[in-house]
């Protein structure tokens, strides 16, 4: 079964006199253990699937009727306040745009762990400790970092504390939504690299939203290619990158710079 | 101009400026509303309200509702006059010490913060106690004296970011003098702001007027609002029952505090999106309703 | 540390422009400073208390820089004159009766309009555009525009005369002995009620706009989605993820407002006739009382200092960007 199935996901934002189709009628799915990319440029509608896939949205964007997300076989969108909250982070975690910012500045890394282990767990504080320290381990971070404050840690640092806290409750998928822009290219090589690491160790899927096509190719298994809320071409990474059969696929490569570095993975895309 | 025709649209704003026009219509109609003079004795004291004298009469026989119109200028006319003061001085000083930096800037701003940390109306009370039975003009002129700070420290703080932005670097390089940048380059882009400190202004010293008259630091001559209150406050006007002498000019202070008030949020709402709700959530809420779709 | 040092330097450098100010206002008046300062006293200063008197305010035969310097020194060392209406009642002592009930006045309706403008803030930013939000709005448009000379005046009418639930003045029944018994201090609280609800109505809707301004201000912020995402709970996300984070643009706005507080009590001291600074200054208004209208001015200067300092050690512990720096 698959992780993630979208199947005719349409979103509007209602404005005063007109709407707008921010999400137009979009379906793909999400294979247990795949590594997913979305790509095509700012405001095509990808972050709002993002969103839309942990029903973050705020009013007035609007998930039309007849859409369906499903995670691991359950509409989430029939949901009920109290099984969101449960489904949420638990099955469905997420790596903001600017992860740098998604850390709340007032509190400490630690109660950033304990919230979420103590709703979801019912983990005490102790209990929650050692866990937070062992995931700061998976990302290489020391936990005597757990009683510093979000901005006593570099950019690149609270990156990887975004995706230990992703990791605390092995979910099944792992969204990353422009996770890397804001950071430099050899920082974000080395969050991509340890992602795809901790993947396989752990089994998650990803769904990875960037503008940056070039860099998709080089992680992704599988591309979806949206152009103005519609998703346009859905194909392996290497047919996206060799052989695109969309237009708009292709023009996206013609205004790109070449490849070149070490690929990011450390096998090749099969 | 955007501005404006938005305004237009803000029920809010549109509430304010038809109460703030009544007010002032009156205000410079008085003469034809009423048949009586604001500083005669035109009937027996504290008369209640009847056809006759609809606001009932004073203590010493003025007839309420005629000193109540005719009051509504000097409120107006010390409200505007200090706003408009203290709109100036801080807009200008704002202006100055966010766009020229250094020394100047340090300067305005030590003294604008030294403002800010000594209470308002105390320094009010002083000056004005040693002022001695204040005219509305001289209130004017203290309150427009002594109240600018918190106009400067918005307008810095809002002229430093603008002096980042990409025009006024281009202006720089053409060489435009800064004078010239500062008033036709920074100032229209803090239209909103200035508007907002100015509305804010006018109902700080339509209040403070009244509160110093009130106190007894006015002229007792005048016929305003806040000498009102301090007469009917004299007469012990609560106490022996007549309530229309001294809930009059609260009514009155009220409202007209309250459709500046109104205005000033309009601006606000206008100004920056964010705190807009408007039409489309009414709109998406029934969408909601009808099955159209969810969050 | 440094921050704090520095608004400590910067706080005494305003207590002296205060000073300075006081030192000026009667020299710049046109006709004799010494006559205006003691004209309130009458015939009932005899020369050798005149004296004494124009020591501590500085007019002495000497250079204005020399008069300037003795008169900060008068009150540095906590000598600010004599009432000249009730001489030979120290100021300072007239006043430090008077400072406690405006204390107690002044911080019980802070406390409770600031807590409560606050959740009523955060409440109408999390519903926005829902009812609720709009009737905050509204009634917060209302607090902040009606002086409040006029909402004293009206609740003293509704409250105290026409319902006859409060009574129309002092701090206690003066029939009392303040033994401090649980009757004198029912006494107080009975008194004290009605001046403090009608700061509390005055204050609350400054409070609550603020608060739902900065908290609309950092909504879109990606750590409150994030809180939202990690499937906290709603109230969760709203108390410490959202408000707590626009709580710290609302504290420095308390620090700034406190002056306007301070008027704010003056006014409703005198409506109710309460014992505290505002009536106290309005008495000496009256009756041209100078050096005790000047003493206030220092004393609430000096409050003003005292409470934004407060805010200021508060702000240190509120934001912990602030800690190490």
């Amino acid at each position: 079964m698959n992780v993630l199935s979208i199947a005719n996901l349409s979103i509007d934002y209602v404005g005063a006199e007109s709407v707008f189709h921010a999400v137009k009628d979009v379906s793909f799915n999400i294979a247990p253990g795949e590594f997913f990319g979305l790509a095509g440029e700012s405001g095509c509608g990808k972050s709002t699937i993002a969103f839309a896939i942990s029903r973050l949205h705020r009013p007035p964007a609007l998930i039309r009727t007849g859409s369906k997300i499903l995670v691991d076989g359950r509409d989430v969108l029939e949901l009920d306040d109290a099984e969101l909250r449960s489904f949420r982070w638990r099955e469905v975690a997420m790596v903001f745009q600017s992860a740098m910012n998604s850390l709340n500045p007032v509190l400490t890394i630690e109660a950033q762990f304990y919230d979420v282990l103590n709703t979801h767990l019912g983990l005490s504080r102790v209990q929650a400790k050692a866990r937070a320290a062992e995931l700061l381990r998976l990302v290489d971070i020391s936990p005597d970092r757990l009683s510093a404050y979000p901005h006593q840690c570099s950019g690149g640092m609270r990156q990887r504390i975004v995706i230990a806290i992703c990791l605390a409750l092995n979910p099944k998928l792992l969204i990353m939504d422009e996770p890397t822009t804001a950071l430099d290219v050899v920082v974000q090589r080395e969050i991509l690299q340890r992602i795809d690491t901790l993947r396989k160790e752990l089994g998650f899927s990803v769904l990875f939203i960037t503008h940056d096509l070039g860099l998709m190719v080089q992680v992704s298994d599988r591309i979806g290619i949206m152009l103005e809320g519609e998703l346009v071409e859905v194909n392996d990474a290497q047919t996206i990158y060799r052989a695109p059969s969309h237009d708009y696929t292709k023009r996206l490569w013609a205004s790109m710079p070449r490849l070149h570095g070490t690929p990011i993975r450390q096998e090749p895309a099969s | 101009m955007q501005l404006f025709s938005q305004l237009l649209q803000n029920k809010k704003a549109t509430v304010g400026v038809t109460i703030l026009a009544i007010i002032i219509l009156v205000a410079i109609f008085a003469p034809f509303l009423s048949e009586y003079s604001p500083t005669q004795r035109v009937g027996r004291p504290h008369q209640a309200p009847s056809l006759e004298h609809w606001l009932g009469t004073t203590r010493l026989g003025h007839d309420v509702f005629t000193r109540l119109i005719y009051g509504a200028r000097v409120s107006l006319a010390v409200g505007f006059g200090a706003g408009l003061m203290i709109t100036l001085i801080g807009t200008v000083l704002g202006i100055i010490a966010g766009y020229k930096g250094g020394v100047i800037d340090e300067i305005i701003n030590f003294f604008t913060n030294l403002v800010l940390v000594i209470p308002n109306l105390p320094l009010l009370l002083v000056i004005a106690a040693f002022v001695g039975q204040a005219s509305p003009p001289v209130i004017a002129v203290i309150l427009g004296l002594t109240s600018w700070a918190w106009g400067v420290r918005v307008t810095r703080s809002e002229t430093l970011s603008i002096r980042q932005r990409d025009y006024v670097k281009s202006a720089e390089m053409l060489g435009e003098p800064s004078w010239r940048i500062m008033a036709f380059e920074i100032f229209p882009n803090l239209i909103s702001i200035v508007g907002i400190n100015f509305i804010g202004s006018v109902i700080f010293a339509v209040i403070t007027e009244a509160t110093l008259e009130f106190l007894g630091l006015g002229d007792p001559n005048t016929v305003s609002w806040g000498i009102m209150l301090y007469n009917a406050q004299n007469a012990s006007a609560l106490s022996v029952g007549a309530w229309w002498d001294l809930l009059s000019p609260c009514f009155a202070l009220a409202l007209l505090g309250l459709s500046l008030a109104l205005i000033n949020f309009a601006i606000d709402e206008v100004a920056n999106p964010r705190l807009r709700t408007g039409g489309m959530l009414g709109r998406w809420t029934r969408m909601v309703r009808a099955g159209e779709g969810k969050l | 540390m440094a921050f704090l040092l520095r608004r400590v330097v910067f706080y005494l450098a305003a207590f002296i422009a205060a000073a300075t100010i006081n030192f000026f206002l009667p020299r710049l008046m046109p006709g004799d400073p010494v006559q205006i300062m003691f004209a309130g006293a009458g015939s009932n200063l005899s020369m050798e208390n005149l004296n004494a008197l124009k020591l501590t305010f500085g007019f002495i035969d000497a250079p204005i820089g020399q008069q300037y310097l003795a008169y900060l020194q008068s009150v540095f060392t906590g000598d600010l004159g004599r009432s000249v209406k009730y001489f030979p009642l120290p100021v300072t002592e007239l006043l430090a009766r008077a400072l406690v009930w405006t204390v107690g006045l002044v911080g019980s309706a802070t406390i409770v309009s600031f807590i409560l403008g606050t959740l009523l803030g955060v409440m109408a930013a999390w519903r926005r555009g829902t009812l609720f939000d709009s009737v905050v709005s509204l009634l917060s448009i209302f607090s902040s525009s009606v002086p409040a000379v006029v909402i004293s005046l009206t609740m003293l009418f509704v409250f105290g005369y026409s319902l006859g639930w409060f009574p129309n003045g002092y701090a206690a029944d003066p029939m009392l002995d303040p033994a401090f018994g649980w009757s004198y201090i029912s006494s107080v609280i009975h008194h004290g009620a009605l001046p403090m609800f009608t700061m509390v109505i005055v204050l609350t809707g400054g409070f609550a706009v603020t608060m739902r301004n900065n908290m609309i201000n950092l909504l879109g912020d990606d750590y409150i989605v994030m809180g939202r995402a990690k499937g906290l709970s709603e109230n969760h996300v709203m108390l410490w993820y959202a408000a707590r984070n626009a709580l710290l643009p609302t504290v420095s706005a308390l620090a700034i407002s406190i002056g306007t507080i301070l008027g704010g009590s003056l006014v409703t001291e005198v409506v109710f006739n309460y014992p505290g600074l505002g009536n106290m200054l309005y008495q000496a208004i009256l009756a041209r009382d100078y050096p005790v209208i000047q003493g206030q001015l220092l004393i609430m200067t000096a409050a003003m200092l005292v409470s934004n300092f407060v805010v200021d050690l508060s702000y240190v512990l509120l934001d912990p960007r602030l800690k190490k720096a």
